[in-house]
């Protein structure tokens, strides 16, 4: 029977071409999209889950208050771990870790390695990433040892056994105790080799609870104690004794919050090693696949229902020969079934093809062998099954359950209920389509506006060199030397650059209003920073030569030291200061010094805060990039000269630049990700949505053959029939445009909620979306309906 | 052989048309005996088709009684009335109503798949049929690959592949043209000869000859026997 089933399933298939490719184009590309997605989800919501202990590990992240302002942080000091396991009972072990790179040698093998890890030697024991050889409790109980991963041992020793092989790190002899399975994709902490945590450096030798750099572990003897042990944490850390400790003044504080291990990737604020993930990006993956995936339900169910007009005949002769109710519905489902099958394996191979787009999407990096394990696929063919009983549901309920009689009588007419429900799906689908447009179109207008947005600087044609080892020794001369090089129009230098500036700090300042603190964004500059990077001064000056005399540091223990300072125009509003008020006034931040100039207000943060107050200080110690502005006239050749002349200059070192523009179009990634996702769905729901419509319009005009025959003889000329199949599907389009359109006003105004700079959803955006429907449901449905207008309408009527 | 395989007693089919209740059948009595042949006769819309419906439960008389094999049919439940025709009941028809994705070996097995027969005895009993109609070497061809006697052909194979005690047959010949008329005819003929109680419903006198019995049917009530 069941081979019966699917014998005639197939037959059917193969008869209506249209409709078969239709739906198994439309199930493939929802389905592709599902496993795909799976495999996101799944390695997002899997994080760190692998650690046996993983329930009983958390990360311990810093909470401090400290000049009126309460800043987090995910890293520690080096006294965390090793005194609350030495205070607090539960607390039954610690880890400190931190990432570095540096050269590995290994005889004639040298690589630059940038996943070393510095770790406390319980790290094998409390996280379980798989010692292939050596033993948890011993690998990293001496200075000298180091462990590798797998694919490290064979890069650096191929079939050689490493284990009691010397290689030197960093200029230190090591002897590999172990090596351990690659670090699975979906773990916080990610690296090719660990070594003890102290062998960083000897300032964390001392157990000190600033200096915070290093992201502490706690393993708990007990998962439920969590939120008691950070009540004794934190009452340990508000004793006066850790308050001197900590040199914290009166309403100042440092205490720790606990974050369970398998919290941090998706829930915690914090990043730690890497960006953590999304839960809201997940959930807006899911959201997209399952729209996508019910356009292409609808489209079988619409196409299905529409078809059993040309089915009657067959259900009504199936059941006067003795095929009950049961059977017949059997035999509708056995038929999205192997469509359904089909689809599924055409969805393994797009999803095999596809696998590296997907990355650049979501930023991650899935293999294809991940793809074809058992779970995945299982779980793919869990989603078929659903898939099928949906989409064969309603059709096979409906011809089941129609009336025999009647069928081999009048032919099977579709009840209104069945025509409404054909309409609402168009709708449901179009509407989807349209909001996905309209959004898309949102995203991409105002990424538009962050890349075209005047930030009262110029991000072009400069580039960013960053500053290295002992190169701050000769700061002066390779600054000099960079000057000389031809194309090159001035250059900077600065702690950090323009489009992202982290550093905050506080200033003081005195007037006759009195007394105000102000928490403040910092940047140590050079000289010529405000020329090279295109600012605006609204009043006084930029720092010049003789300025640095005002820093004194040879007279009378520094107490003639002035430092002088530049403050944008919102600093000088905060304090109370017109820009030409505020010149010569004197600010105190790591000295008192007078403010030379105020810059005109720019954004140096992403678009999404407001700008806030900005305090310039000279200070060419702290600078970590030469910033050099290019005329832009020959870029490759300007480049070419800057890298000779760094190379005769810093010959150990890599020339390795940037761009001040691409570092501000970084700024946006996960925008830029979103755009892109929302641009394929919609895309792809268009491309289903009228796919659908084609073969509905198709049907709808087989059925009308007669009609329009009819038509035709009684005079009816092109157009008349061209609107008559088009009129009805065109008001479902625009019926969706108007359903859609208020969901994705509310949508994308919420989106654009984010920026504080932002446009705003306007008329056109949403007339566009509208038209562009209309027109390519116009260019859909021409098709059929021209050939349905132009056919001879004797050959219409002769078929009776 | 004069066993009574069904009777109607003062049935009647009205439907609702609009406001109007329109009377198809009206008052019929009808005694029907294993191994009688019936042609119904009467023009277009006098209540032939109808009728043939009613008696194969495909449709329900709305009043009045209808016994088949001594059961009263009236009384039953839609799921028990399907039982019964299934298993007593073929039927034959004017568009022949093959199953266009099927083979004619198909078209004649499906009935069988549904009563759950095993394979082996599938095959033989389409084997048997083929044989019997002469339409061996046509069992892997698609019903359009046909002519319309050959098509109406594997109809009546595939009604009596049940073994039905009744054929219900709406005008089996009204798409065929003379000759295969008579072929059809003749077929009917021989299978009543072979015991298998038949009413067809039809136009022509020609036909209604082959029958052992002629009912006129004139606005849904019986006028002539």
């Amino acid at each position: 029977m069941i081979k019966n089933y699917f014998k005639i399933a197939l037959r059917n298939l193969k008869k209506n071409k249209l409709y078969t490719t239709i739906n198994i184009f439309g199930l493939s590309i929802g389905l592709a999209a599902c496993l795909l997605i799976l495999l996101y989800v799944s390695s997002e919501l899997t994080y760190d889950s692998f650690h046996e202990k993983s329930t009983n590990i958390v990360r311990a992240t810093m909470e401090y208050k400290a000049s009126n302002e309460v800043n987090y942080a995910a890293v520690t000091g080096t006294k965390v771990g090793p005194e609350f396991s030495r205070r607090i009972p539960s607390v039954e072990d610690y880890v400190r870790t931190y990432i570095s790179s540096g050269n590995i040698i290994y005889k004639d093998k040298s690589f630059a390695e940038n996943r070393i890890l510095f770790a406390d030697p319980s790290f094998f024991n409390i996280f379980s990433f798989q010692l292939v050889q050596g033993n948890a409790a011993n690998v990293l109980d001496a200075s000298n040892k180091i462990v590798l991963t797998e694919s490290m041992a064979k890069k650096y020793f191929g079939m050689v056994n490493p284990v009691n092989q010397v290689i030197n790190a960093f200029g230190r002899d090591f002897i590999v105790s172990g090596v351990c399975k690659d670090v699975p994709k979906n773990s916080q902490i990610k690296f090719d080799f660990v070594t003890q945590f102290l062998n960083l450096n000897n300032n964390v030798k001392r157990e000190q609870w600033w200096s915070a750099n290093w992201i502490t572990y706690l393993l708990l003897n007990d998962t439920a104690e969590i939120a008691k042990v950070e009540q004794q944490v934190n009452e340990y850390m508000s004793t006066d004794l850790v308050r001197k400790e900590a040199r914290l003044n009166e309403g100042e504080y440092l205490k720790y919050n606990l974050e369970p291990l398998l919290d941090v990737h998706l829930k915690s604020e914090l990043a730690g090693f890497e960006p953590n993930g999304s839960l809201t990006y997940i959930y807006v993956f899911v959201i997209i696949t399952v729209l996508i995936l019910m356009i292409a339900i609808a489209n079988y169910t619409n196409l299905a229902t529409a078809q059993s007009t040309t089915r009657s005949a067959e259900i009504g002769v199936r059941k006067v020969m003795g095929a009950s109710k049961k059977q017949v519905f059997f035999q509708f489902i056995s038929e999205a079934t192997t469509i359904t099958i089909i689809s599924t394996i055409i969805a393994l191979g797009i999803s095999v093809l596809f696998i590296p787009y997907f990355n650049n999407i979501t930023g991650q990096s899935f293999t294809r062998m991940e793809l074809l394990q058992p779970i995945p696929v299982f779980l793919l063919l869990l989603f078929s099954t659903i898939v099928s009983v949906l989409a064969g549901l309603y059709p096979a309920l409906i011809l089941s359950n129609s009336k025999v009689i009647s069928i081999l009588k009048e032919g099977f007419r579709s009840t209104g209920g069945n025509n409404l429900l054909r309409k609402s799906l168009i709708v449901g689908q179009f509407a989807i389509s349209v909001f996905l447009i309209i959004f898309t179109l949102i995203i991409i207008q105002q990424m538009n506006y962050v890349q075209s947005k005047d930030l009262g600087y110029d991000k072009d044609h400069v580039v960013v060199l960053p500053i290295r080892g002992n190169m701050l020794n000769n700061f002066s001369s390779i600054k000099e030397a960079f000057e000389q090089v031809e194309g090159v129009k001035s250059v900077t230098a600065s702690y950090e650059t323009p489009e992202f500036v982290n550093w905050s700090d506080g200033i003081h300042a005195a007037d006759e209003n009195g007394e105000h603190d102000i928490s403040v964004n910092a940047m140590p500059i050079d000289l010529d920073f405000i020329k090279t990077m295109g600012m605006e001064l609204v009043a006084g000056r930029d720092f010049i030569t003789t300025d640095f005399a005002l820093m004194d540091t040879i007279n009378t223990d520094n107490k003639e030291y002035r430092q002088p300072y530049l403050i944008n125009e919102t600093l000088a509003k905060r304090i109370g200061w017109s820009p030409d008020e505020a010149i010569g006034r004197t600010i105190s931040n790591r000295a008192d010094g007078p403010i030379l100039g105020v810059v005109k207000d720019f954004h140096f943060s992403s678009l999404h805060d407001p700008i806030g107050p900005l305090l310039f200080f000279l200070n060419r110690n702290f600078s970590r990039n030469y910033i050099v502005r290019i005329s832009g006239a020959d870029v490759k050749n300007t480049l070419t000269s800057l890298e000779s002349t760094w190379m005769s200059r810093i010959s150990d070192k890599p020339f390795d630049y940037h761009f001040l523009d691409q570092d501000y179009d970084a700024l946006y990634e996960s925008e830029k990700r979103s755009s892109l996702l929302f641009s394929v769905a919609a895309g792809l729901s268009v491309l289903l949505a009228c796919l659908g419509l084609f073969g509905l319009v198709a049907f709808s005009i087989v059925q009308r053959t007669k009609e329009i025959g009819i038509r035709k003889v009684l005079g009816a000329n092109l157009g008349n029939i061209m609107l008559l199949v088009s009129k009805n599907f065109l008001i479902l389009v625009v019926i969706a445009v108007a359903i859609a359109s208020p969901f994705a006003y509310w949508a994308s105004k919420n989106w654009l909620q984010d920026f504080t700079y932002r446009i705003e959803p306007q008329l056109q955006i949403f007339v566009i979306a509208g038209l562009v429907t209309v027109i390519v449901t116009m260019i859909t449905i021409s098709y059929h309906s021209l050939k349905a207008a132009n056919a001879n309408p004797v050959n219409a009527l002769r078929s009776e | 052989m004069n066993t009574k395989l069904l009777s109607l007693n003062e049935a009647t089919r009205t439907v609702n048309s609009g406001s109007n209740k329109v009377t198809l059948l009206d008052d019929i009595n009808l005694q029907v005996n294993e191994g009688e042949f019936i042609s119904l006769m009467g023009p277009s819309g006098s209540g032939k088709s109808t009728l043939l419906n009613c008696i194969g439960m495909l449709d329900s008389f709305t009043g009045g009684g209808y016994t088949f094999l001594g059961e009263p049919v009236h009384s039953m439940k839609e799921k028990n009335r399907s039982k019964l025709y299934k298993e007593y009941i073929g039927f034959v028809f004017q568009a022949y109503h093959l199953i266009d994705e099927l083979t004619v070996w198909e078209n004649i097995e499906t009935p069988l798949l549904y009563k759950s027969i095993k394979s082996s005895e599938r095959k033989a009993l389409v084997a048997d049929m083929l044989d019997r109609f002469n339409i061996v070497g046509k069992k892997d061809l698609f019903p359009q690959q046909l002519s319309g006697g050959q098509q109406q052909l594997v109809g009546i194979a595939r009604a009596l592949i049940g073994k039905p005690k009744l054929i219900l047959a709406d005008e089996p010949t009204g798409n065929l043209n003379s000759k295969q008329s008579t072929e059809i005819m003749e077929l009917f003929s021989q299978l009543n000869k072979d015991g298998v109680t038949i009413i067809q419903a039809t136009h022509s006198e020609q036909n209604a000859a082959y029958g052992s019995r002629i009912i006129n049917l004139l606005d849904g009530k019986i006028v002539e026997e």
